[in-house]
């Protein structure tokens, strides 16, 4: 059975966080997360591939605890096994060492087919997770997929190439990536997460915790990222308001561009 | 003591409220509009699981207990009275009696569909003449046989217009009233006899239906007959008490809403120069309406957790109805104050809150009938019987 390796990262949900500028801080008033929005897309395609052909669909995580929920959430939508890599000093991976970790995790699991990851992250913008790891693993990539099907060795998907969309196909081992935007995720089956947080119905063993000291060496597990803290980006300038008739306003605006050219 | 939810509960009210979010927000004020039960979303509840929150696994439910059912109400209570009367009529008080006491075979039948949503139940008690004095029904079962013949007829049935599956109450034994007088059925809706006389056009909880329903020689098989001959009045009693309970969840999920709206508004709407949050007279109203939230809060899943404890809990089933209707009502009132003139129009959900809010005041046993049960059992403990 074809095996699918989804990487599942968290995001601090934005709703919970006010931006304060003039005091140049980020209050935090309700510390909840989300499955990244664009990894839980990638889920999403990757249960439609095993709804229409049966797969083995695997959640990774590897984020700082308390990380459970991520995984158990994927479980709870349909994967069949989630692994969690824990270890000390693993909670700073960055991308380039998360990529490292999911290559040794695709070898332990003895491959897989595809790897289908989400392309960007909400918090920080990066999208390197599925180019380093295709890059690592040597196999061909699709990135910002809307759509994926998967049968017989080969991958079509459907990306946006400018202002429309084209077909794409690859030979199997792949790389996908897919945007946030790229479909709705299904809701949790109501029966399934009880069943997760119960440990019950065979879930207990579906959720396994790999220590990241086995797969990866203390050099491996060294970040590329530092993180020297936070700053706001600079404000940008505020417009100013036209006032009269649609023409007018018209007119002044292109003005004002051109008075901006000019400068 | 421990006043926390545990993980799976936080996990499920997050679902929950996703959904909610998604699917039943953007179509509350539209569904209430045009007077339709949004059944597309009540699907969507059944293919999740959540129809059957509070049933074994083993019938198709989710076996997330009491208090997980307590979050749905309370979580759809906040976004759409009107789906939470839907689910409340076909988990809480139609497929209730069935899994309260249903036989072995009447759950594989009847509770599996209900439970997955692949069929809607609702709950046939009152008659024209039997509302509060439940006891008083006029609705026949002659036995014939291995059938039984109904005829009469049950009005502002809940779910009543579309509902696949009914549990009713008949006079079986005229001389005995509901002491061994009255049997409970269930009832297939597509059987002959039985006919949707009418649909009510309400004041509120206009997404749903509250059906006028008549059984004429509508023939049941024996089998259907619910829990024992003589003993229904007792399976609908025993139903209506988790009915109260969940149905004062709706009323918290309510009340919460109005204490956001009301929040949320008061930090924008300016007037004298300043917020109406820094108005002494507003943030009074907040502060009420917060102290009755919670303390409706405590009442509702300490009662939850009594039923998952498997203990007493039909005196303060009653509490939770009639404080959580009057909190609601109290609450959503307060909030169209805080509001003005924009909370009375219908650009605002304020005014669908507070017509939806009127009924729970008056369903599922009107507060008076409530404060009837409260009384005569803690009067009952003392010693004391006194008669409605």
């Amino acid at each position: 059975m074809m095996r699918i390796v989804v990487p599942l990262r968290r995001v601090l949900d934005p709703a919970g966080i006010v931006a304060h500028r003039r005091l140049r801080r980020l209050f935090i008033n309700r510390e909840e997360y989300l499955i990244e929005p664009a990894d839980h897309c990638a889920l999403e395609v990757a249960l439609r591939i095993k709804d229409d052909l049966g797969a083995e669909v695997v959640a990774v995580s590897g984020q700082p605890e308390p990380d459970d929920e991520t995984l158990q959430r994927g479980l709870a939508m349909g994967a069949d096994r989630a692994i969690y890599l824990s270890g000390e000093g693993f909670e700073n991976a960055d991308e380039a060492v998360m990529a490292r970790a999911l290559k040794a995790v695709i070898e332990r699991l003895d491959g897989a087919a595809l790897v289908i990851v989400g392309m960007t992250t909400l918090d920080t913008g990066q999208g390197q997770l599925g180019l380093r790891l295709a890059e690592l693993l040597g196999w061909p990539q699709v990135t910002g997929a809307w759509s994926v099907e998967a049968a017989d060795g080969r991958l079509e998907a459907v990306r946006r190439s400018g202002d429309t969309y084209v077909r794409v196909a690859a030979d199997l081992p792949a790389v996908v990536t897919v945007p946030a935007c790229a479909l709705k995720p299904r809701y949790p089956d109501g029966v399934r997460l009880i069943n997760v947080y119960r440990g019950e119905a065979g879930m207990a063993e579906s959720l396994e915790e790999w220590d990241a000291a086995d797969l990866l060496t203390v050099e491996e597990q060294a970040p590329l990222f530092e993180s020297r803290g936070r700053d706001f980006p600079v404000e940008r300038e505020r417009g100013t308001r036209v006032e009269g008739t649609a023409k007018e306003a018209g007119m002044a605006v292109a003005e004002a561009l051109r008075q901006r050219l000019r400068r | 003591m421990d006043f926390t939810f545990s993980p799976e509960h936080k996990a499920l009210r997050r679902m929950i409220r996703t959904f909610a979010e998604n699917e039943i927000a953007p179509i509350a004020a539209e569904i209430d509009r045009e007077h339709r039960v949004p059944m597309e979303v009540m699907r969507m509840l059944g293919e999740t699981g959540l129809l059957g929150i509070c049933f074994p696994q083993e019938y198709g439910g989710m076996g997330a207990g009491e208090a997980g059912y307590c979050i749905l109400m309370e979580e759809l209570g906040r976004f759409c009275t009107s789906t939470a009367t839907n689910v409340g009529a076909h988990i809480g008080i139609g497929a209730m009696a069935i899994h309260l006491d249903g036989d072995e075979e009447q759950k594989r039948k009847y509770l599996t569909p209900l439970a997955r949503g692949e069929q809607f139940a609702a709950f046939g008690l009152t008659e024209s003449n039997a509302g509060s004095d439940a006891a008083n029904i006029n609705t026949r079962a002659v036995r014939d046989g291995d059938e039984w013949v109904i005829n009469g007829g049950k009005i502002y049935i809940t779910n009543g217009g579309y509902a696949d599956i009914i549990t009713i109450m008949a006079v079986t034994d005229p001389s005995r009233g509901a002491r061994g007088g009255i049997t409970a059925f269930i009832v297939e809706t597509d059987w002959p006899g039985f006919e949707v006389a009418r649909e009510e056009d309400k004041m509120g909880i206009r997404g749903t239906s509250t059906a006028e329903l008549v059984f004429d020689d509508l023939r049941v098989p024996h089998e259907n007959v619910l829990g024992k001959v003589g003993e229904g009045f007792v399976t609908f009693m025993k139903s209506l008490d988790m009915g109260r309970l969940t149905l004062g969840a709706a009323c918290l999920g309510g009340a919460q809403a109005a204490l956001d709206w009301s929040i949320d508004w008061t930090k924008t709407r300016e007037q004298f120069g300043a917020q109406l949050a820094q108005k002494q007279s507003v943030q009074w109203m907040i502060a009420d309406m917060a102290t009755e939230v919670e303390a409706l809060r405590s009442l509702v899943y300490r009662v939850a957790w009594l039923v998952d404890e498997g203990q007493p809990f039909t005196r303060l089933a009653a509490m939770c109805k009639l404080y959580g209707s009057e909190v609601a009502s109290r609450a959503i009132d307060m909030a169209l104050q805080i509001h003005g003139g924009l909370g009375y129009t219908r650009d605002f959900p304020v005014e669908r809150a507070f017509r939806d809010a009127r009924i729970a005041e008056i369903f599922e046993g009107t507060n008076e009938i409530q404060r009837i049960v409260i009384a005569s059992r803690l009067f009952r403990e003392h010693g004391v019987r006194i008669s409605p």
